[in-house]
């Protein structure tokens, strides 16, 4: 007993990494400048950041401020940064990130102003996902009976793909580019959540949310990926945005400039296999956007001169055009 | 080494010098570029958009076409890269290869789905290797400090592209390296260019690639590179428009990936086209210069 007790005391000893956090901190109530504090401490490389700034909290500094609950990924309360990356900290543990950066700087969350040292208000986060009206809207000459479930197909289950895992814990939220640029788009996690309803069978609103959101915001995704790559739950948001971008073109057509560009191009390559680059900027922005466009256009016309032309058709365009006609069902408001 | 060479609509339009520093490049290092006029587009995530299936379909018989020579693929545009491998991927769904097969099928057309798609930066680290690299280097980027932009879809979804770290890759900053520039590392690397919605909102677009351009220059870049010809049409080519939109000069000169390879390989700015670029390329050549060759 005595010896296995020695050998597992060993095996802890060895395996324990010097950490060395920088931690911003930052009381608006003291005023100052933000600054970086640095603590050091021995931990197991399994050990999650959560763990390691809890004992710093309650072992050297009572005065670090950050939220957390559960401990295990599920309540969705200690989103920040983690060396720039916007992680869950009880998810992630410290031994890689030192390995690859010597230390662990953390940051509050990025996109939501700062309350104090690794706190952020979350309101414009929750504002937007309420903007979504993220609750089942029923068809009122349809009431779901009182007192028998409604049964789905597993073929409809289906539908939701990952987005009912959402803990709503804004990692997604805080990487994304487009929120960061732009205070007019909800964000990946509303958008994903809105993914939800528009496919749930018992939703009777479908299209009226296609249609708002086609005009508030959809098309600014950029489809970089960087909620999918910070997403602790893999919900996968910019997969589930296009799935929205291409339910909203299907159902209604080239309405907006995204959706018309979207067709544009796609209308674009059917004609020879390559994109014909002047005709695109005609097809989306129409002759007043090309009129806009021109002292820009001149410029580049002036280094890259085979701009206007047109590039001839691939070989076997014939054979595009055919898979166009065996896959495209053209709905009004397309070309 | 062979390769399908898939160039992308841009490199064989306004960004031909891309094609042109490709084709220099391959040839310095002995990789044979197969082309094939039947290529259409990839898409450039557009068509993904508006019907995911048709941009599939249209990606099966590219790889469909490489496959039938017995090649692999070449690209060298972050997106071409992206959507060829995510049309691999999609068609493991039996739903999507069914109405794609059936599609195909017709026109005699069939996707076995062996075709492996590299892009320029993979086959570059991984298949020529970086102290072969090294070796055939000439001009060494001495004293040039080159911030890298990746593009989003040569990375991400990372379990997709499963090459690199999604948010921390090394690859192309140890190429860099390797022909003797120092890289700049900075969070903007891996961040988006704005170009997907350049025609949606230009303003925001425009911001977004200022904000990345700014952070390199922060870093103290005195250019960027990049593999992907979409960004550099947000970095380069709109790069005036840009600078109007974060209230600021920017000036960086933005290389593709191979024209940075082959200026250490001893190709000359003309042969790599730096003349075509919107933002002046000189002031970073100079920089390097001193050790022109004759
Ligand atoms: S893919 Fe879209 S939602 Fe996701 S981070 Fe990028 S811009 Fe934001
Ligand atoms: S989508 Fe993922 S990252 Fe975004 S709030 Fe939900 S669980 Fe968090
Ligand atoms: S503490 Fe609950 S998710 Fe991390």
């Amino acid at each position: 007993m005595a010896a296995a007790e020695e050998k597992l005391t060993k095996f802890t000893e060895e395996s324990l990494v010097t950490v060395p956090f920088d931690v911003y901190r930052y009381d608006p109530a003291k005023g100052g400048e933000p600054r970086y504090q640095r603590y050091e401490l021995r931990l197991a490389p399994h050990t999650p950041v959560l763990t390691g700034l809890l004992r710093i909290r309650d072992e050297i500094d009572p005065t670090l401020t950050l939220r957390y609950s559960c401990r295990s990924a599920i309540c969705g309360s200690c989103a920040m940064l983690v060396n720039s990356k916007s992680r869950l900290a009880c998810r992630t543990p410290v031994g890689p990130e030192v390995q690859a950066h010597g230390r662990i700087v953390i940051d509050p969350m990025r996109n939501q102003p700062i309350l104090r040292d690794l706190v952020v208000d979350q309101q414009p986060f929750w504002t937007r996902y309420e903007q979504m009206e993220p609750h089942l809207i029923l068809d009122p000459s349809k009431p779901m009976p009182a007192d028998t479930p409604t049964r789905m197909s597993p073929a409809q289950v289906e539908r939701f793909r990952d987005t009912p895992r959402c803990i709503a814990c804004g990692a997604c939220y805080s990487a994304c580019p487009a929120v960061e640029a732009d205070p007019g788009f909800p964000g990946p996690m509303a958008l994903a959540k809105l993914y939800r309803f528009v496919v749930d069978p018992r939703d009777s609103a479908t299209q009226g949310r296609l249609k708002k959101i086609q005009t508030s915001g959809l098309w600014l995704c950029l489809r970089c990926h960087l909620c999918t790559e910070a997403c602790p739950k893999d919900v996968r948001p910019s997969e589930r945005i296009r799935d929205l971008k291409e339910l909203a073109v299907q159902a209604q057509g080239g309405t907006e400039l995204g959706s018309r560009h979207a067709i544009g191009f796609l209308n674009n390559i059917e004609e020879r296999g390559t994109l014909n680059e002047l005709k695109l900027v005609r097809q989306t922005a129409g002759v007043g956007g090309v009129l806009g466009a021109l002292p820009q256009g001149l410029r580049i016309w002036r280094k890259k001169p085979e701009i206007t032309k047109a590039p001839p058709p691939i070989e076997g365009i014939d054979q595009v055009k055919k898979i166009y006609q065996a896959l495209e069902d053209k709905k009004e408001g397309q070309e | 080494m062979r390769l399908a060479y898939y160039p992308g609509c841009v490199a064989q339009e306004s960004g031909k010098e891309l094609d042109m520093a490709t084709r220099w490049v391959c040839k310095a290092l002995a990789i044979e570029l197969v082309s094939f006029p039947s290529f259409s587009c990839c898409g450039s995530g557009f068509i993904d958009e508006a019907n995911e299936v048709l941009n599939v379909a249209l990606n099966a018989r590219n790889l469909a076409i490489a496959e039938k020579a017995g090649l692999d693929m070449l690209t060298i545009c972050s997106t071409c890269q992206g959507m060829l491998t995510l049309a691999n991927i999609r068609l493991a769904d039996p739903k999507v290869k069914g109405r794609v097969d059936a599609a195909l099928k017709p026109l005699g057309i069939e996707y076995r789905g062996t075709t492996k798609v590299k892009h320029l930066l993979q086959v570059l680290t991984e298949d020529v290797g970086l102290e072969a690299l090294k070796a055939k280097v000439v001009r060494p980027l001495a004293g040039l400090k080159v911030g890298a932009f990746y593009g989003c879809h040569l990375l991400r979804p990372a379990d997709e592209m499963s090459w690199e770290s999604g948010e921390e890759p090394h690859a192309f900053e140890e190429l860099l390296q390797a022909v003797g520039a120092t890289p700049v590392y900075y969070r903007g690397r891996v961040m988006c260019c704005g170009f997907p919605i350049q025609f949606v909102k230009p303003e925001t677009a425009e911001r977004i690639a200022g904000r990345q351009i700014d952070d390199a220059k922060a870093h103290g870049a005195d250019a960027m590179a990049t593999p992907c010809p979409l960004c550099h049409i947000s970095l380069d080519t709109y790069q005036n428009q840009v600078s109007k939109a974060v209230g600021h000069r920017l000036d960086v000169p933005v290389f593709h990936l191979p024209q940075v390879v082959g200026l250490a390989l001893g190709a000359s700015p003309e042969e790599l086209g730096l003349a075509r670029h919107m933002v002046s390329t000189d002031a970073a050549v100079a920089k390097i210069g001193s050790r022109a060759l004759a």
